[in-house]
């Protein structure tokens, strides 16, 4: 991969790890300190193309070729005037040819090819469809938030699950070390040997940790992450096993009944190929080789020639 | 390759007694079928016995061989020697009296040329034939019309190991790793010459096409005063394994008797079994089954053979395992 460098000061990103490439209107690039020390007065030309800028429209480049970010700039400034729907048009051939007609204005604009007309043609449609551009831009607005609202549902239980599952390690802990406590505590006090009530500390704590386990899997049991709930009737036949025997490789023996024949990669160092008309390239061309028809011919020669009484 | 071919498991057979007795078992079946017939041509004498039908497939066969070797374009002998071994094996099941041997033998040649990729139309094969246009159009109709017929027969074993390849292995090896033998290629021509022979004998369906090969080759040596032993022991790897050895020298002699046996049928006692043949065809035309084969037969040629009861006899024959 070529390494991205500064059309201008020539820096490349290996010398520079740091190097921001940024990319204007015409889609060519330069540096970041090449846009400081250029743009200081807020506007200039293009290096390349001399094409008027300002400084305000660069972008860092997303992508390794500035031409992408030119199309996605281009693409995003179209669409938001080319803005109708499937449900605009009554028929899916008129929809897609839209969409044909609107990838050709992106593709002129992103090339310059007849650019001057593509916008005057992008002006007209804009003149002529203000209302329901509109629309249209209001509708997207209304969906977007929908889909806003849903992910904020989404991080709220998300979050609130999270909260759940602190507070129950919370009480667990309390009730380990309430547990402690209360060892400590008849240590302290009770009359009983030191060994039978570390034993009863043990069989409590052993006795609080399944507890806990059992209410974690409770917890877990509830729903797939699927977010299917687990009661829910989901055909859960169990699979009949297929009990069959495993396949067993035997290696292919063939039974010549005659003497071995040389391998083909053997042939020409037995000097077999000598003995053998050569080929033309037209031959070779085809995939033949000499060696083929030699092999051909010796397996014919040995093949049954042991045979007896069948 | 021929050791796992149809060829060996099928169309090989331990001894000459099998295929006589194969042969005498499709003579006794037609006979049996055409007396039951009672029609009064069909008395014993009038009728082909199995070595009658011998002589009668032998002239044929050297016609076949005739045919091919001045067929236009050169046929490559190795069609040839399929067209050949399709005749043996057709009439190995079935009998001279049922189906023509003039009409099996170009079809065993049309359809040889299609198997070994030897390409030639139709028309092209039968302008080979000394006949009229229309002749030539009208045997054309009755080769496409046995065609099927042959395959089925043939139990759909086109493929056919001829020696021809091997030989010309054994010679590649015999140049390789043989150099006592100075030029192994005046060896051909006899060797050639001897397949050719042998091609015409039963060698073919008792033996595997390298078997024959190898014998051509050796019996070519031992013509030119070569002695070769040292090949086999060597080369061959027969040197331990004298028991092999004493086998394959057996095979070999086999070979070699069958085609020295080998001879042309005597011309008077050819056209005795020609005319009874014509007339057993005469009496018992068997062509009704083509009109089943092919359906866009001339109807008028249909309408003039005379409706024997051929129909169950055609499916028994279609059930019977070969």
């Amino acid at each position: 991969m070529d390494d991205q460098s500064c059309p201008r000061c020539k820096t490349t990103k290996y010398r520079n790890p740091s190097l921001r490439l940024m990319v204007n209107v015409c889609g060519h690039t330069l540096c970041e300190n090449c846009v400081e020390m250029l743009f200081v007065r807020g506007s200039g030309n293009c290096v390349e193309c001399d094409t008027p800028l300002r400084k305000s429209n660069f972008r860092v480049q997303l992508f390794e070729d500035p031409a992408v970010d030119k199309e996605v700039e281009i693409r995003k400034k179209v669409l938001k005037i080319y803005n109708k729907r499937n449900v605009d048009f009554s028929s899916l051939r008129e929809y897609n040819d839209y969409l044909e007609q609107v990838e050709e204005l992106v593709f002129n604009l992103t090339n310059n090819i007849d650019a001057e007309n593509t916008r005057q043609v992008m002006e007209q449609y804009q003149r002529e469809n203000k209302d329901l551009i509109l629309k249209n831009r209001a509708k997207l607005t209304r969906e977007q938030e929908e889909l806003e609202e849903l992910l904020l549902v989404e991080r709220r239980d998300s979050e609130q699950k999270r909260l759940e599952t602190l507070q129950e390690e919370q009480r667990h802990l309390q009730a380990r070390r309430r547990n402690k406590q209360t060892l400590l505590d008849e240590l302290e006090s009770s009359q009983l040997p030191a060994c039978v009530l570390l034993a009863q500390h043990k069989d409590r704590a052993a006795q609080l940790e399944i507890q806990i386990e059992k209410q974690k899997q409770v917890v877990k049991t509830t729903v797939f992450s699927t977010g299917i709930p687990m009661g829910q009737t989901i055909c859960l036949q169990p699979v009949c096993g297929v009990e069959e025997e495993l396949f067993h490789y035997r290696p292919v023996t063939l039974e010549t009944h005659g003497p071995i024949v040389p391998h083909l990669e053997q042939l020409s160092r037995l000097g077999y190929l000598n003995h053998v008309r050569g080929v033309s390239q037209q031959d070779v061309a085809g995939g033949y080789t000499s060696g083929l028809a030699c092999h051909r011919a010796i397996q014919d020669a040995f093949s049954g020639l042991f045979l007896t009484e069948l | 390759m021929y050791h796992n071919s149809s060829q060996k498991r099928e169309w090989t057979f331990s001894s000459e007694v099998v295929l006589e007795q194969k042969r005498r078992e499709a003579n006794e079946k037609v006979c049996s079928r055409l007396m039951a017939s009672g029609k009064p041509g069909a008395s014993e004498a009038a009728l082909l016995d199995p070595r009658e039908e011998m002589v009668l497939f032998r002239h044929y066969e050297k016609r076949l061989v005739d045919f091919c070797s001045v067929f236009k374009p050169v046929m490559p002998k190795a069609v040839m020697g399929t067209a050949i071994m399709y005749f043996r094996r057709f009439y190995l099941n079935n009998s001279l009296m049922e189906y023509h041997p003039r009409i099996i033998m170009l079809t065993c040649a049309y359809l040889s040329c299609k198997v070994d990729e030897f390409n030639v139309s139709s028309s092209q094969f039968v302008g080979n034939l000394q006949e009229s246009l229309a002749g030539q159009e009208k045997v054309l109709e009755h080769i496409l019309g046995y065609e099927l017929l042959l395959i089925q027969q043939l139990n759909f074993h086109l493929v056919v190991h001829n020696p021809y390849r091997p030989m010309e292995g054994f010679l590649i090896d015999l140049k390789t790793r043989y150099p006592l033998l100075e030029n192994p290629e005046m060896l051909r021509k006899s060797a050639d010459d001897f397949l050719n022979r042998a091609a015409m004998t039963d060698a073919g369906l008792l033996f595997s096409p390298s078997q024959i090969a190898l014998t051509a080759v050796l019996n070519s040596a031992s013509r030119a005063g070569l002695n070769m032993d040292s090949y086999m022991m060597d080369c061959l790897g027969l040197k331990e394994d004298k028991e092999m050895l004493s086998k394959l020298m057996e095979t070999m002699r086999r070979v070699k008797h069958l085609t020295k046996k080998y001879e042309l049928p005597k011309p008077e006692e050819v056209s005795i079994c020609k005319q009874k043949l014509e007339r057993i065809h005469g009496e018992f035309p068997t062509n009704t089954n083509l009109k089943r084969k092919r359906g866009h037969e001339d109807e008028e040629l249909v309408v003039k053979r005379p409706l024997v009861a051929e129909e169950e006899f055609w499916t028994d024959e279609d059930l019977e395992p070969l």
